[in-house]
C-alpha cells in the first residue's frame, strides 16, 4: 500500500516536476514567476480534448499538437504582456501573467463551457506489478515523456548555441546583448519551451484524470509553483526533483495524517522554504 | 471645460430621471389588464452543476407553458425570471436579493445545492418570499426558516434508505465512506453511517475532499487498504465518475454506492465502464410506465432533446406545485402562498407524493436503482 501510494505519488509528480520546470525556465531567464503557467496546462488539455475529437486519440499526436500549440501560446503571450515589460518593475510583468491567468481561464469557459467534458481512457492495461502494486502503461508512459524532456532539456541548454544563449541571458541579459546575442529572440524561446512543457503536463493530465474543464490548472498551477520553489527556481534538475518530491509527499501526506491535509502540505513547504532557503534544494544563490 | 462638464451631467441626470418617469407611467398603464404572476427560479445554468440547472430550467418552463396553455393560475398567466448562481452560494445570495427587492415576484424555486439554498435562506426568511427548492435536501435545510420547504426529502430519509439497502439486500458490513467536504456532503455521510452503525454494520474510516479536486488516488489508496467491503461515496455524478474510474485504476474492487445525487445520464458518459455495478436510489425513474411519467419524459425528449432525470423531474413537481399551492390560497399574496404551500398534503408529483412535514421537508419514498452494463436499471435483488 506505501508502494500503491508512492507510484501515485510519482505519477502526480511527474505533473509537477513538467510545470515546475516551466516555472525554472522562466524564472531562469526572466527572473519573472509565471502565474499563468497554470492556465497554459489547461491550454494544452483542451487542444488535446480537440485532438482527440477531430483528429486521432492517439495520445502521441495530441502530445506533439498540445506542444507546438503551447509553444506558439508563449510567444504570443511573451510577445503581447512581456516584451513591453520589460526593464520595467518586475513586479509590473508578475502582476501581469496573473491577470493572463485569470483572462485565459475566464476566455476558455466562454469558448469551451464550464462544465467538465470527459477525455477517453488510454493505455490503461497493467504494464508491470511490483509489490502487489499495479501500475498501468499511461503512467509508466507519462513518467517516461517527463524523464525524455528532462534529458531533452539539458541536452538543449548544454550542446546547443541556442541554450549557450539562454544560459547566457539568464545570468545577465544585457550583457549577454552587448556580447552579439539577440536577447528578444533568446527570451521568445525561452518563454515558448516553457509554455510546452506546460502544455504537455496538460495533456498527460487530462489523459490521466480522462477529464477538462476550464480551471483545472488553478491548484496544479500554484502545486507545482511549491514544487519549483523548493527545487530551487532557478535550477531545471531542482525543479524536477521539487515536484517528484512533492507529489510523493502529499500522497505520503493523505496515507499518514488525513485526505483533507495534502494541499496544505504542499503550501507549508512553498513557506518553509521561503523563509528558510529561499534557493530551493539545489537553486543557486541569486544577488538580487 | 468645467462648465460644460456641468452641463452634460446636469443633462445626463435629466434625461434619466424623464426616462425613469416614463418606466413608471407604462408600467402604470398595464394594471388595468389582467396582471401575470411572475416567479423567479434560481440554478446552476453554468458551472459544474449546469446540467443541474439547465435541466431545471427546462422543466420549469415546460411546467409554466402546461399551466398557461391551460388557462393559467387564478386565471392569470405565469412569466419567469431566471438567475444564473454557478453553482456558487455567494451568487445565490446576491440573486435572492434581487428576487426579495422586486415587488412583482411572488415566489422563488431554487437553489440547486443545499449550500446554495442555506446561503440563501437568511435573506428570503428577513423578507418573507417562499424559497422552494426541488432538490436541497440538507436536514438544517427546510427547518431553517418557515419559508423554506424542500421536496426531495432529506438525508434523514434517504441515509437510512441507503444504508439498509446496503446491510440487508446487498449483505455488506464494513463500509468505507468518502464525502465532498460541503454542507451536503458531510450531511449525506453523516446519516449513511449513523443508519448503517445502528443496524449493526461498521463504518471502517470515512475521509473527504474538496470541491474541485479530481486526484482521488491517494485517499482511494487509503480506503483501499481498510478491510471494508463495500465503499460509500457522498458525491455528485462528475466527481463521483472520476472517483470511480480511478478506483478501478488502483485494483480497488469493492462494492459501492452512493445517494441519487449520482443519478445521471452524464455519470455512464464520464465513468464509462467504472461506473457498472454502481447502487444508488431514485424516487423519479425515466423508464416507469406511469403514463403521467412518459407523457412528461416525452415532451421533455421532444422539447430539449435530451431525457429528464431526477432533477429534471423534482423541478417540474415544484412549479406544478407551486401553482397548485397558489390556486388553494386564491391570491398571490407571498404570505398565502406560504400558509397554502405548508398545507400541502398527497400532491401527486412525478416523484412520488407530496406531503410536507410541519418543517417543510416532503416525505419521499425511494426505489433501488444500479448500473448494469452501461444503463440505470431498478434494482431487482
Amino acid at each position: 500500500m506505501l508502494a500503491q501510494q508512492i507510484i501515485n505519488g510519482i505519477t502526480q509528480g511527474s505533473l509537477f516536476a513538467l510545470l515546475a520546470i516551466s516555472f525554472a525556465i522562466v524564472y531562469g531567464t526572466l527572473r519573472l514567476v509565471n502565474f499563468a503557467t497554470g492556465s497554459l496546462y489547461m491550454i494544452g488539455a483542451y487542444t488535446s480534448f480537440y485532438v482527440v475529437r477531430h483528429v486521432s486519440s492517439n495520445l502521441f499526436v495530441s502530445l506533439a499538437i498540445a506542444a507546438v500549440v503551447g509553444f506558439v501560446m508563449g510567444l504570443i503571450l511573451e510577445r503581447l504582456a512581456f516584451k513591453s515589460l520589460r526593464g520595467v518593475s518586475r513586479i509590473a510583468s508578475l502582476i501581469c501573467t496573473i491577470g493572463f491567468s485569470l483572462f485565459l481561464n475566464e476566455l476558455a469557459a466562454v469558448i469551451f463551457g464550464r462544465e467538465t467534458r470527459v477525455m477517453p481512457s488510454v493505455y490503461t492495461g497493467t504494464a508491470f506489478r511490483i509489490a502487489g502494486t499495479n501500475i498501468i502503461w499511461l503512467q509508466v508512459i507519462m513518467i517516461l515523456v517527463a524523464g525524455v524532456i528532462v534529458i531533452g532539456l539539458q541536452l538543449l541548454l548544454f550542446k546547443t548555441k541556442m541554450g549557450l544563449s539562454i544560459r547566457a541571458v539568464s545570468l545577465d541579459y544585457k550583457t549577454a546583448g552587448l556580447m552579439g546575442i539577440n536577447v528578444d529572440r533568446t527570451i521568445s524561446f525561452a518563454f515558448g519551451l516553457a509554455s510546452a512543457c506546460a502544455g504537455v503536463a496538460g495533456v498527460l493530465a487530462a489523459f490521466y484524470y480522462n477529464s477538462v474543464f476550464p480551471v483545472m490548472g488553478t491548484l496544479p498551477g500554484l502545486k507545482s509553483f511549491s514544487a519549483a520553489v523548493f527545487g530551487g527556481l532557478t535550477s531545471i534538475p531542482g525543479a524536477i526533483l521539487g515536484g517528484y518530491l512533492l507529489g510523493v509527499i502529499e500522497n505520503l501526506a493523505v496515507q499518514v495524517i488525513s485526505s483533507g491535509y495534502r494541499d496544505i502540505v504542499g503550501f507549508i513547504i512553498l513557506v518553509v522554504f521561503l523563509l528558510v532557503r529561499p534557493r530551493g534544494l539545489l537553486g543557486r544563490k541569486i544577488p538580487m | 471645460m468645467k462648465g460644460i462638464m456641468r452641463f452634460s451631467v446636469l443633462a445626463v441626470l435629466t434625461a434619466v430621471l424623464v426616462l425613469a418617469g416614463c418606466g413608471g407611467g407604462s408600467q402604470q398603464a398595464t394594471t388595468g389588464e389582467p396582471e401575470t404572476i411572475h416567479i423567479a427560479l434560481t440554478a446552476p445554468i453554468t458551472g459544474d452543476w449546469s446540467e443541474y440547472g439547465v435541466n431545471f430550467r427546462r422543466s420549469v418552463e415546460m411546467g409554466i407553458d402546461y399551466l398557461n396553455a391551460n388557462g393559467g393560475v387564478l386565471g392569470r398567466q405565469l412569466r419567469l425570471s431566471v438567475g444564473d448562481t454557478g453553482g456558487s452560494p455567494q451568487e445565490a445570495a446576491t440573486l435572492a436579493q434581487r428576487w426579495t427587492s422586486d415587488p412583482t415576484i411572488v415566489a422563488q424555486i431554487g437553489s440547486f445545492s443545499s449550500s446554495e439554498a442555506m446561503a440563501a435562506q437568511p435573506i428570503f426568511d428577513a423578507e418573507g418570499m417562499v424559497q422552494l427548492s426541488p432538490t436541497a435536501s440538507h436536514t438544517d435545510f427546510a427547518p431553517g426558516s418557515d419559508w423554506s420547504f424542500g421536496i426531495v426529502g432529506t438525508q434523514a430519509a434517504e441515509g437510512p434508505f441507503m444504508a439498509n439497502f446496503a446491510y440487508n439486500d446487498l449483505g455488506l458490513r464494513r463500509i468505507a465512506v468518502l464525502h465532498l467536504n460541503n454542507d451536503w456532503g458531510i450531511d449525506t455521510a453523516r446519516h449513511f453511517s449513523d443508519a448503517f452503525t445502528r443496524l449493526g454494520g461498521e463504518i471502517v474510516r470515512t475521509e473527504f475532499y474538496f470541491d474541485g479536486e479530481r486526484d482521488f488516488t491517494a485517499v482511494l489508496t487509503r480506503l483501499a487498504a481498510t478491510n471494508a467491503d463495500g465503499f460509500f461515496m457522498a458525491s455528485f455524478f462528475n466527481d463521483g465518475a472520476a472517483i470511480a474510474r480511478q478506483k478501478e485504476r488502483i485494483g480497488w474492487d469493492v462494492a459501492f454506492l452512493g445517494p441519487s445525487s449520482l443519478y445521471s445520464p452524464q455519470l455512464i458518459e464520464l465513468g464509462g465502464t467504472a461506473v457498472d455495478g454502481l447502487k444508488t436510489n431514485v424516487s423519479f425513474f425515466g423508464d416507469d410506465p406511469d403514463p403521467r411519467i412518459q407523457a412528461y419524459v416525452s415532451e421533455f425528449q421532444q422539447r430539449f432533446n435530451a431525457r429528464p432525470n431526477f432533477h429534471a423531474a423534482l423541478a417540474y413537481d415544484a412549479i406544478i406545485l407551486l401553482a397548485d399551492a397558489m390556486e388553494r390560497a386564491g391570491s398571490t399574496d407571498r404570505q398565502a402562498i406560504r400558509d397554502a404551500l405548508a398545507q400541502t398534503k398527497d400532491f401527486p408529483g412525478l416523484t412520488g407524493s407530496i406531503t410536507f412535514t410541519p418543517a417543510g421537508d416532503a416525505q419521499k419514498e425511494y426505489r433501488r436503482l444500479w448500473v448494469n452494463s452501461g444503463r440505470f436499471e431498478i434494482w431487482e435483488g
